[in-house]
């Protein structure tokens, strides 16, 4: 078997914030490894921290202490301007409303993320498609967001996802707003997505989707309360 | 990092948004379309009336010539001041004798507003008394016949020049008058010559002109039928040469201190004050006008402002998806600050369209509006460069607010 590299070490993560003038611990000295191909579904209850958790891991939000290592380095304490770098280079976000631009068309939205990640793309309209061939959605390119079914909502925004190449694909609730079959044929997309050697880590209160990944953590009061393989 | 691509993508994608919502877009950009158009058409407006006033100025001797008015003696010759006869024709033949600066001469008698009759036709114009340098002094032209002249001028002669506006409302069938005769108080004349009409003189374009409703007789034939006796309302000097002006004015100063007596009951104005004047009212145009339009540019940014606020709180969700897939603040700031630089380009290029329509329309209905310069080029990119300029200002603080938006509240917000 052949060993496979940490993408995320994190140490003693913490994250409070100040809600009135009470503070509130998020996330209360969470440790955590992830290696690359890890499919990992993060379970909870609201209030847990879980999603506190999915945005420190997306360099949405920073920790107020503890260390964190991406790909080896020390990135608890980058600028925004860095970890906006990252969000755009590194790591893909899928979310539960789906949050494709509603006057962009499909490829558009797809390749909204090129936008930003300043990488030198030479053929953008290729890539698009290639991503959109990827979720089965090219047919589909022109059409505007309000013109498809959740799903296939869904399968755009992992399009938009995917076209950067991140290492980490986080979704946050994903199915959350499909019907049975839809999130049936959403998982099995995220799980093919493992063999292309990207890393996917969501946030799901359904059991059922967490059965697809491969390791399961519970969260509960800001913790890791249990770390289970299968 | 590219600075400009950041801006190439912030325009971008500022100006799609600005197509994607094109009635609102529209409307934000109204005040600043109006502003401009205002702006640029006052201006122009303003330009073309200055310049006809440059024009009449020009015409009317420019700064070669002097006018001699009566004024109170000064308080010290008060009690002496009768012994001085006035401005009369005296002073005329005193200064051609011994003013040689004085290249032109003629005094002005005011007959005011007369009654013409002629044809059984009546109708109100000017008339003075002149003599025959009058029309190198104006720079006249006659279209028929001839000016005053000196046998006219000494024979106190019964003739009349008359212009466009009394041969058009008394001769309406004859283009040329010359020979007929007219009625003034019941004196005939006989018409010697007729002005150009200042009306047509540029081809295919209105024009209007005061010049038009002068009409002049001998000034010996003004004194001797109408005042019953020499005076003069006033005299006007044309210079050769500028440099020669201050010797001009001490020679007629001292000239007419003699036939005055010593008494210092004239003035000699020069045309520097009216040209100082003229300077004055154009700058004093220039900024009230400037002023009202810049205030309402300002208002047109507002509403830009006001939009972009509604357009920031709408999007806010937009936003945290745009951060969340690595959109720095800055590009969000640049992205909103474009799309109020695209509002406000876009209508500052509309006003400019505006403002030709304006002032195109202002040269057919305006008196003399053919000096109306349709496309004022300064004023026009003056209005661009302050429209984009509010845009750009008006844009900062809603693109800061909406690049400071945390990306997990804004991906929250409902």
């Amino acid at each position: 078997m052949t060993e496979r590299a940490d993408i995320f070490q994190l140490t003693d993560i913490r994250r409070t914030y100040k809600v009135g003038s009470e503070l509130v611990h998020a996330l209360d000295g969470v440790d955590l490894q992830i290696q690359e191909r890890e499919f990992i579904a993060v379970i909870g209850t609201s209030g847990s921290g879980k999603s506190t958790l999915m945005h420190t891991l997306g360099f949405m939000d920073s920790p107020t202490s503890g260390t964190m290592i991406f790909e080896g380095n020390d990135v608890s304490a980058i600028s925004r301007g860095q970890r906006a770098q990252l969000r755009a280079s590194r790591i893909g976000f899928v979310f539960q409303a789906f949050n494709l631009l509603p006057r962009l068309t499909v490829l558009d939205n797809v390749l909204l993320p090129l936008t930003y990640s300043r990488r030198r793309v030479l053929d953008q309209q290729a890539r698009g498609m290639e991503a959109l061939e990827r979720v089965g959605m090219a047919h589909r390119a022109s059409h505007t967001p309000n013109q498809l079914s959740g799903g296939e909502r869904q399968r755009v925004a992992i399009a938009r996802a995917l076209i950067n190449e991140p290492r980490l694909i986080l979704a946050d609730e994903p199915t959350g707003n499909l019907d049975t079959k839809n999130r049936g044929r959403i998982m099995e997309l995220f799980a093919s997505l493992l063999d292309e050697g990207i890393t996917l880590a969501l946030v799901t209160h359904d059991n059922e989707v967490a059965e697809y990944a491969k390791r399961r953590i519970r969260m509960q009061d800001g913790l890791i309360v249990e770390d289970s393989a299968r | 990092m590219n600075p400009l691509a950041d801006i190439y993508t912030g325009g971008r994608n500022g100006f799609s948004e600005v197509w994607a919502n094109k009635v609102r877009s529209l409307l934000s950009m109204s005040g600043i379309i109006l502003g401009v158009a205002a702006l640029v058409a006052m201006v122009g407006i303003v330009q073309g009336m200055l310049s006809n006033m440059r024009d009449s100025f020009e015409r009317g001797g420019g700064i070669l010539k002097l006018e001699v008015h009566s004024q109170e003696a000064p308080e010290a010759q008060q009690h002496i001041a009768g012994i001085s006869p006035g401005m009369t024709w005296r002073d005329i033949t005193a200064i051609q004798d011994s003013t040689p600066l004085a290249a032109y001469l003629t005094p002005i008698v005011d007959m005011n507003w007369e009654r013409f009759i002629a044809n059984g036709r009546r109708e109100g114009a000017l008339l003075h008394g002149i003599t025959p340098d009058f029309i190198s002094i104006q720079n006249r032209s006659i279209e028929y016949g001839r000016f005053i002249s000196d046998t006219d001028i000494a024979y106190k002669s019964p003739v009349i020049v008359i212009g466009s506006h009394i041969r058009q409302r008394l001769f309406r069938d004859t283009e040329n008058a010359v020979g007929k005769q007219l009625r003034i108080r019941g004196q005939v004349y006989t018409i010697v010559g007729q002005f150009e009409n200042m009306d047509n003189s540029v081809a295919g374009q209105k024009r209007f002109s005061w010049e038009n409703r002068y009409n002049y007789i001998p000034a010996t034939t003004a004194m001797s039928r109408y005042k019953g006796n020499d005076e003069v309302n006033r005299i006007e000097i044309l210079a050769g040469r500028v440099e020669e002006l201050p010797d001009l004015i001490e020679q007629i100063e001292n000239t007419l201190t003699q036939t005055h007596r010593g008494i210092k009951d004239f003035e000699i104005r020069t045309q520097e004050e009216n040209l100082k004047e003229m300077q004055k009212l154009e700058h004093s145009f220039t900024y009230s006008l400037g002023g009202i339009a810049g205030i309402s540019l300002l208002v047109g940014g507002i509403g830009i402002m006001n939009v972009m606020l509604a357009s920031v709180s709408e999007r806010i969700r937009e936003i945290g998806v745009r951060k969340a897939i690595g959109a720095r603040s800055h590009d969000i700031f640049l992205q909103f600050l474009a799309e109020a630089v695209v509002i406000s380009v876009v209508g500052g290029l509309m006003g400019l369209a505006l403002s030709v329509g304006l002032l195109g329309l202002a040269r057919d209905i305006v008196p003399n509006g053919q000096a109306i310069n349709i496309v004022p080029v300064s004023a026009m990119i003056y209005g661009f460069l302050f429209s984009t300029g509010i845009g750009l200002a008006s844009g900062i603080y809603p693109a800061i607010r909406a690049s400071r938006l945390d990306p997990i509240e804004a991906l929250r917000y409902e």
